[in-house]
């Protein structure tokens, strides 16, 4: 708007631009609104200009301090808790903890201990020592919560992977979270993955127990040293298998191993792992198999090394790189 | 075909004139408008099997936006990746600089509104704080965070309002 100051019509087209900006980001949003809003626009010139500062806005936004900035989602999908005050941790950037005090769920007990939330972004790992001498390293796109209770430690894993390397104390339990399964350490060290709904538990060193969350409604299982669990959140059992453990905390060394994986599943791990969005171009490049080992690096080389290994071609489109099938 | 994928592409042929003229005027020029439009055929000839789209015709539209939207976003980071690179070789080029905009003046303003943001959202009520998180960084769509929050969904409309007006009163 040409220099025209802060006079009430600026005000009242900014609010028109922002109502139609708010309801045009709802899926629900009509061919017939868009047609409305398009009729809009053409009203005057000040109006796609001020919709377009709300754009600039609405990705201006999208930076980790603006993140952290906002109170912790309270209805993420594990269990509620009533807490005094929430921390959440985003890394990247350089970006430092925001110390959020917040009204939550719930009513908070004095003696309750902080609750802090750890997020990861695409494209970073970290290492997260906690107060106990516990560590935890946090694989790209992980979003974790951490209680040090005088009885319990708890953990609840939102979605994502880590390896925790926990601390002995036969009197404070250690147990993680991950959607139905409740995982019980007393010390040890082992990887824990939450992705789509599916929980992978791979054991380094010790015993870990999972058992269900609710107690009695399913049967625990010890997982010991060098074994996989893997189990389907809702599924009553799962699976216990031996596996080459190290394969399973190859991300921690910044590899990903794969053994006749599905090149989607490629696809998801190096979208989370580079950064960059990595998509399969078709449902056929998406059921290729893979074996191999890849290393995170500068995206480029990735994909050329993927192209050596596997029948793909990766094309660059945008930000984004498409994997398709070779020789079609 | 997955069932999706070919109402998209009806919903595409059938609006691709209604699409042309909305993005010309969005974009004030009809080459670029090609282009999104052709983006926007591409992205839903690559839609997977499993997707389930309600609202074809408006999905369209609103996807042709958030390519937009990934535009912005690229620039705003080979700006911001330019105001790094200058802003570390500046003392070792000191005498070369001719760079037209002042580089130290560009990284105050970046973290001048930076800091303008945070403070709009940490003022925010609380509820409105969630609501905002679970829309814009979670990416949840207003039925999901209102079936979530127990809310209404023009509630959820009303808070996000409530987020974009507070920022744009201090930033656009």
């Amino acid at each position: 708007m040409s220099g025209a100051g802060n006079i009430g019509g600026d005000d009242a087209v900014r609010d028109a631009a922002v109502r139609w900006f708010a309801r045009l980001q709802d899926e629900a949003a009509t061919p017939e609104d868009w047609a409305a809003f398009e009729a809009w626009l053409s009203a005057s010139p000040a109006h796609p200009d001020a919709y377009e500062r709300l754009e600039r806005v609405w990705v201006e936004v999208e930076q980790p301090e603006a993140q952290a900035a906002l109170a912790p989602a309270t209805v993420v999908p594990f269990r509620r808790k009533s807490q005094v005050t929430r921390r959440v941790w985003l890394f990247g950037g350089g970006a430092i903890a925001a110390s959020v005090a917040a009204a939550v769920v719930g009513v908070g007990l004095l003696s309750d201990p902080a609750t802090t939330t750890y997020v990861t972004r695409a494209g970073e790992t970290r290492e997260v020592p906690l107060a106990d001498g516990s560590r935890m390293r946090l694989n790209a796109e992980t979003r974790l919560t951490v209680r040090l209770g005088r009885r319990e430690r708890r953990v609840e894993l939102a979605d994502g992977e880590a390896v925790f390397d926990v601390a002995h104390d036969a009197d404070r339990p250690f147990v993680v979270g991950v959607g139905d399964r409740d995982v019980r350490v007393i010390g040890t060290e082992f990887n824990l993955r939450r992705r789509a709904g599916e929980v992978a538990l791979n054991v380094r060193r010790g015993v870990v127990e999972v058992r269900p969350a609710t107690p009695g409604s399913a049967a625990s299982v010890r997982v010991p040293a060098g074994r996989q669990f893997v189990h389907r959140e809702g599924a009553a059992g799962g699976a216990l298998s031996t596996t080459a453990p190290d394969a399973a905390f190859a991300w921690t060394q910044g590899q990903l191993v794969y053994r006749d994986a599905p090149m989607s599943q490629v696809a998801a791990d190096l979208t989370r792992s580079l950064g960059v969005p990595v998509r399969v171009g078709d449902a056929a490049t998406g059921a290729l198999r893979f074996t191999g080992v890849l290393t995170v690096e500068d995206p480029a080389i990735v994909m050329r090394r993927l192209q050596a290994f596997a029948p793909v071609h990766a094309v660059r489109e945008g930000d984004a790189f498409v994997l398709r099938r070779a020789g079609r | 075909m997955p069932e999706a994928r070919a109402a998209l592409i009806a919903a595409y042929m059938e609006r691709r004139p209604d699409l042309l003229r909305f993005f010309s005027l969005r974009l004030r020029s009809e080459a670029a408008a090609e282009d999104v439009v052709q983006d926007i055929y591409l992205r839903i000839s690559a839609t997977p099997p499993e997707a389930e789209v309600r609202n074809p015709g408006g999905y369209l539209f609103r996807l042709g936006s958030n390519l937009m939207l990934d535009r912005l976003r690229s620039e705003r980071r080979a700006a911001a990746r330019d105001r790094d690179w200058r802003d570390s070789h500046r003392t070792v080029s000191g005498v070369e600089e001719v760079v037209e905009d002042a580089p130290a003046d560009a990284v105050v303003a970046a973290r001048q509104r930076l800091a303008a943001v945070v403070d709009v959202l940490k003022d925010l009520p609380p509820l409105t704080q969630q609501v905002f998180r679970m829309h814009k960084f979670e990416e949840r769509s207003h039925a999901e965070v209102a079936a979530a929050l127990g809310i209404s969904r023009s509630a959820v409309e009303k808070h996000v309002m409530l987020v974009l007006r507070r920022l744009a009163e201090r930033l656009a």
